[in-house]
């Protein structure tokens, strides 16, 4: 609940249909696709320009208020859960693209404009936006920076910290702020690296100036079938060692091809443990060139079946299959936990391997759908939240799986952000004098950690408590918080 | 451009100093200096030299050596400067109000080539060639190449690119974690071996670029690359400058994914042709292009690119296809500064480094080319234009204060005039001490941020004082 005054002092900020305080307008706002993490907020701000934001986090500062900043709400790690005590401030008014300059090749856009809508936009120009994460129909880019989001193009193009230029941001205070510039490299501190990834801990965006890519002249993929996962695994060592970088490299095992093959009818070959996806593209000599060496490279590492694409609508037909991994995976099975631990790839094969044996340990099947390009793992746990004991197990399973990624060198997210779901592993990955820097740095913004609190970074004395939780293994990390 | 006002600075208690020194001299014996020339070795870098001498030379050897000296200089307050090879345009190494330079040459090794992963694992010391040279018969290379053989960890630091930025990217692209001991003297890792990570703040970026005032990096993750099944290198002439830049801004358009490009015109030609000893080219501006690829997709761009150079009145192509003739032109590329700075004997320059929007950098470079002329100085320009950086080196006889002065003005101007195109004064060689107030135009409001983001960091402010963010 708000203090009255505050809503108050807020209502006469905004015109009244930009402030809800009413549980049932605001119910639509409680939890982000994380389901498992629900929080009613005290009020949801809907401002449509800056002004309106600046007044509304000067506001909110000076009344020593939580603030949530939220784009479309698909953020799998709870990144854009609500504080009961807090306001939620979305933009999902700032739909405008503001320019495009084909010759700079750079796109002016407001944070609540849809990832692929920028794509959209920037194709007359023979451009397009290049990081696509699943959920790019939907998800903001002003989220995308956030979560420093990725997506199946990120092997050859980057991140999105590669693929922003600028970031136009309000602090806490109300003080606007522009992040890097219009050029290759901007000078002093790299903040505009801090605030990718930062997870609306330390400001609130409301403009991106992204980069766009030229459209390669061709993109063709081919599918490769192989006998077993850990055999796939090593194929996609085999094809980076060949120094090839592919515009996407994607690996789906068994369980994941058979349930999309029963929703899309991509016409994968079934009785393969593991299917890869390897597309390139390029000016047409090269296509055929790379494609050519991709086949060898698959082919040597044992592959049963390479197919290539012989048009663009076959290959949009291959990757029809991945693209509707995730709603097939949701028609098999009640519940399912999307991972996203990132592993060194050489450690592929191997950790393939571990995550089998884990699956038989804790009784749980687990579909692999992943960019196995850059070793960013998405295990799909499927559970039934309503079966005795399934819940913890998956939990359970889930924390192996991240705990794992670490042992290995990698890191427990990829893309999809630490959120309020991975702050017991971010105790495990970072020693304490990395936690330091990072709370330094976030005080260095937010004194009274207002942006987002709860998330991201866990402080020193939850990691202690975690510790504990960590030692007696299978007990339930922060058990206050409501799940399933 | 502002003069190095070492007044403001506070300078150590010299009693402090002192102790540190005998204490530092106890611990690493010869490793520990204090000679008059090794300390004025160590007070300068590369470019102007505006020297600040360090009281104290040290060279350890471990990241436990680097954070035991640094606790030291936390617990007395005394400054700490990290030093790699000194080849610093920006007076990055300038130990501005004395204290302790951390020279790190002698952290050497590299530690670790994953060859499967495509990336090592190096000391701070350990320079670009020595890289590049280790990684010989694993098909493996490095790209970033700043004309100076500088070290990793410098480079690190200063967020440095070099001429195939364009294609491979800088330094922020291609280090993927750090070994950093923080002002307190603390280990940390940032980042690490997997490709991507949203967890936690971007450390590893933070620091990369941060000049030595957040932290001393000791170890740097590198990303590596397949050396290309094909390179071949081209050189293409013009008639006049906006014709050779127009090339590059319509090749950038069409997204040829050219490896590098270099623009040098005719003054920088003519100092390259003297000093590398060029054969058979004119003093005329200048296009060097590098193509890597399948021997197919090589042919593919460089037609393409041959094809746009012909539009724009370039001359035919002048191959380089055999590695030799490459490294030549290359080589000639590389000591492009050193070969400006032989134009004019006894002079000294001041080195530019603006960097502009692509669709700004015809108007950029023309204008500044004007605006020498009418300055009637000697600055060649040399730039890797392919993502719009460029250089001036601007040449001045320290003899003669007015001439100092009018090229301190031109030198500001072409910062401001970069500015106020949306680019930056500097795309690749840092703030250092030259840049200070530049920071400021540019970055308004952020720089209070940078400042928060400094005391946070090194409370005590005895990370490389006086540079990269504004008191």
């Amino acid at each position: 609940m708000l203090d009255r005054n505050v809503q108050a002092l807020l209502a006469a900020l905004l015109p009244p249909s930009a402030l809800l305080t009413s549980p049932e307008d605001t119910r639509p706002y409680e939890c982000d696709a994380l389901t498992l993490y629900r929080a009613l907020p005290a009020a949801v701000a809907i401002p449509d320009r800056e002004s309106q934001v600046i007044a509304v986090l000067k506001q909110c500062h000076e009344s020593r208020v939580p603030v949530v900043a939220r784009g479309a709400g698909t953020s799998l790690s709870g990144g854009a859960m609500p504080d009961k005590n807090g306001v939620v401030l979305s933009l999902a008014k700032f739909t405008r693209i503001v320019a495009i300059d084909p010759l700079a090749r750079t796109a002016v856009v407001q944070p609540g404009v849809r990832n692929l809508a920028i794509s959209e936009a920037a194709a007359p120009f023979g451009l397009f936006y290049a990081p696509d994460p699943s959920s790019q129909i939907a998800c903001t880019i002003g989220g995308n920076v956030a979560e420093n989001a990725g997506g199946v193009h990120c092997l050859k193009y980057g991140l999105t910290v590669h693929n922003v230029r600028r970031v136009r941001a309000v602090l806490i205070t109300g003080e606007v702020v522009e992040f890097g510039n219009d050029a290759l490299d901007s000078p002093g501190y790299d903040l505009l690296a801090l605030i990718n990834g930062s997870e609306g801990l330390l400001a609130v965006i409301t403009e991106i100036t992204v980069k766009l890519c030229p459209k390669p002249e061709q993109a063709q993929v081919a599918l490769a079938a192989f006998d077993d996962v850990v055999g796939a695994g090593a194929a996609v060592s085999a094809v980076i060692a060949a120094g090839i970088v592919p515009a996407g490299l994607e690996l789906m095992d068994q369980a994941a091809t058979r349930a999309v093959e029963e929703f899309v009818h991509a016409n994968y070959p079934l009785d393969a443990k593991a299917v890869l996806l390897v597309e390139t593209d390029g000016m047409a000599e090269e296509v055929a060139a790379e494609m050519t060496e991709i086949r060898r490279v698959l082919s040597e590492a044992g592959a049963t079946e390479v197919r290539v694409s012989k048009d663009e609508a076959q290959r949009l037909l291959f990757w029809s299959g991945r693209k509707a991994a995730f709603p097939a995976i949701g028609r098999i099975t009640p519940d399912y936990y999307c991972m996203d631990g990132t592993i060194p790839r050489k450690a592929l094969a191997q950790v393939l391997a571990r995550i089998e044996a884990l699956s038989e340990e804790y009784d749980l099947r687990c579909a692999n759908v992943f960019h196995a390009g850059d070793g960013n793992l998405h295990p799909l746990i499927l559970y039934d939240a309503n079966a005795e004991g399934e819940v913890e197990r998956t939990e359970a399973f889930g924390a192996a799986i991240l705990e794992l990624c670490i042992e290995v060198g990698g890191t427990i997210t990829g893309e999809h952000g630490v959120g309020i779901e991975k702050l017991p592993q971010m105790c495990v990955q970072f020693s304490p004098g990395e936690l330091e820097r990072f709370l330094a740095i976030k005080a260095a913004f937010d004194a009274n950690g207002l942006l987002n609190p709860g998330k991201g970074v866990p402080t020193l004395h939850r990691c202690a408590e975690f510790g504990k939780v960590h030692v007696h293994h299978g007990n339930l990390p922060h058990p206050d918080i409501p799940r399933f | 451009m502002t003069p190095i006002d070492h007044a403001r600075l506070a300078r150590p208690d010299a009693r402090d100093v002192a102790d540190l020194v005998t204490r530092l001299a106890a611990d690493y014996g010869d490793r520990a200096v204090t000679t008059a020339a090794i300390r004025e070795g160590h007070s300068h870098g590369e470019g102007l030299a505006d020297a600040a001498l360090p009281d104290v030379v040290v060279f350890p050897k471990t990241n436990e050596e680097v954070a035991s000296i640094v606790r030291l200089c936390y617990a007395a307050r005394v400054p700490v400067i990290a030093f790699g090879v000194g080849t610093s345009l920006e007076g990055h190494v300038a130990a501005l109000s004395g204290g302790v330079s951390l020279d790190l040459s002698q952290m050497d090794r590299m530690l670790e080539i994953n060859v499967e992963d495509l990336d090592c694992r190096v000391q701070a010391g350990v320079t670009r060639e020595q890289v590049n040279a280790e990684l010989k018969g694993t098909g493996l290379f490095f790209p970033i190449d700043p004309g100076a053989n500088a070290t990793i960890g410098g480079m690190a630091a200063t967020r440095a690119s070099g001429t195939n930025a364009v294609r491979y990217g800088t330094m922020r692209e291609n280090v993927l974690g750090l070994t950093v001991v923080t002002s307190d003297g603390r280990i940390i890792r940032t980042g690490g071996r997997a490709r991507k990570s949203s967890a936690g703040y971007d450390l590893t970026r933070l620091f990369v670029g941060s000049e030595g005032t957040l932290g001393i990096i000791t170890e740097i993750q590198l990303r590596l690359y397949g050396v290309p099944e094909a390179m071949a290198a081209a050189v293409c002439q013009f008639t006049d400058l906006e014709s050779a830049t127009r090339t590059v801004i319509t090749a950038m358009q069409c997204g040829i994914p050219v490896a590098r490009i270099e623009l040098l015109d005719d003054v920088q030609m003519r100092a390259c042709i003297k000093y590398s000893k060029l054969e058979g080219f004119a003093e005329k501006p200048t296009l060097f292009f590098e193509f890597h690829g399948s021997e197919s997709g090589v042919a593919e761009q460089a037609g393409q690119m041959q094809s746009i150079a012909e539009e724009h009145g370039g001359s035919a192509f002048e191959w380089a296809t055999k590695p030799e003739e490459r490294s030549r032109l290359w080589k000639a590329r590389h000591a492009a500064y050193y070969a400006a700075m032989a134009l004019v004997p006894g002079t000294q320059g001041f080195a530019t480094d603006a960097c502009v929007p692509i669709s700004r950098l015809a108007d950029c470079i023309l204008e500044t080319k004007a605006d020498i002329e009418a300055t009637g100085l000697v600055a060649p320009i040399v730039g890797h234009v392919g993502d719009g950086n460029f250089h001036l080196v601007v040449l001045f006889d320290p003899g003669d204060p007015g001439q100092r002065a009018k090229a301190e003005a031109l030198t500001e101007r072409v910062s401001m005039r970069a500015i106020a195109m949306g680019g930056t004064c500097t795309g690749e060689h840092g703030i250092g001490v030259h840049k200070l107030h530049a920071l400021v135009v540019e970055h308004g409001e952020a720089v209070d941020l940078m400042r928060t983001i400094k005391r946070a960091l090194d409370p005590h402010g005895i990370m490389n004082p006086g540079k990269t963010v504004p008191n």
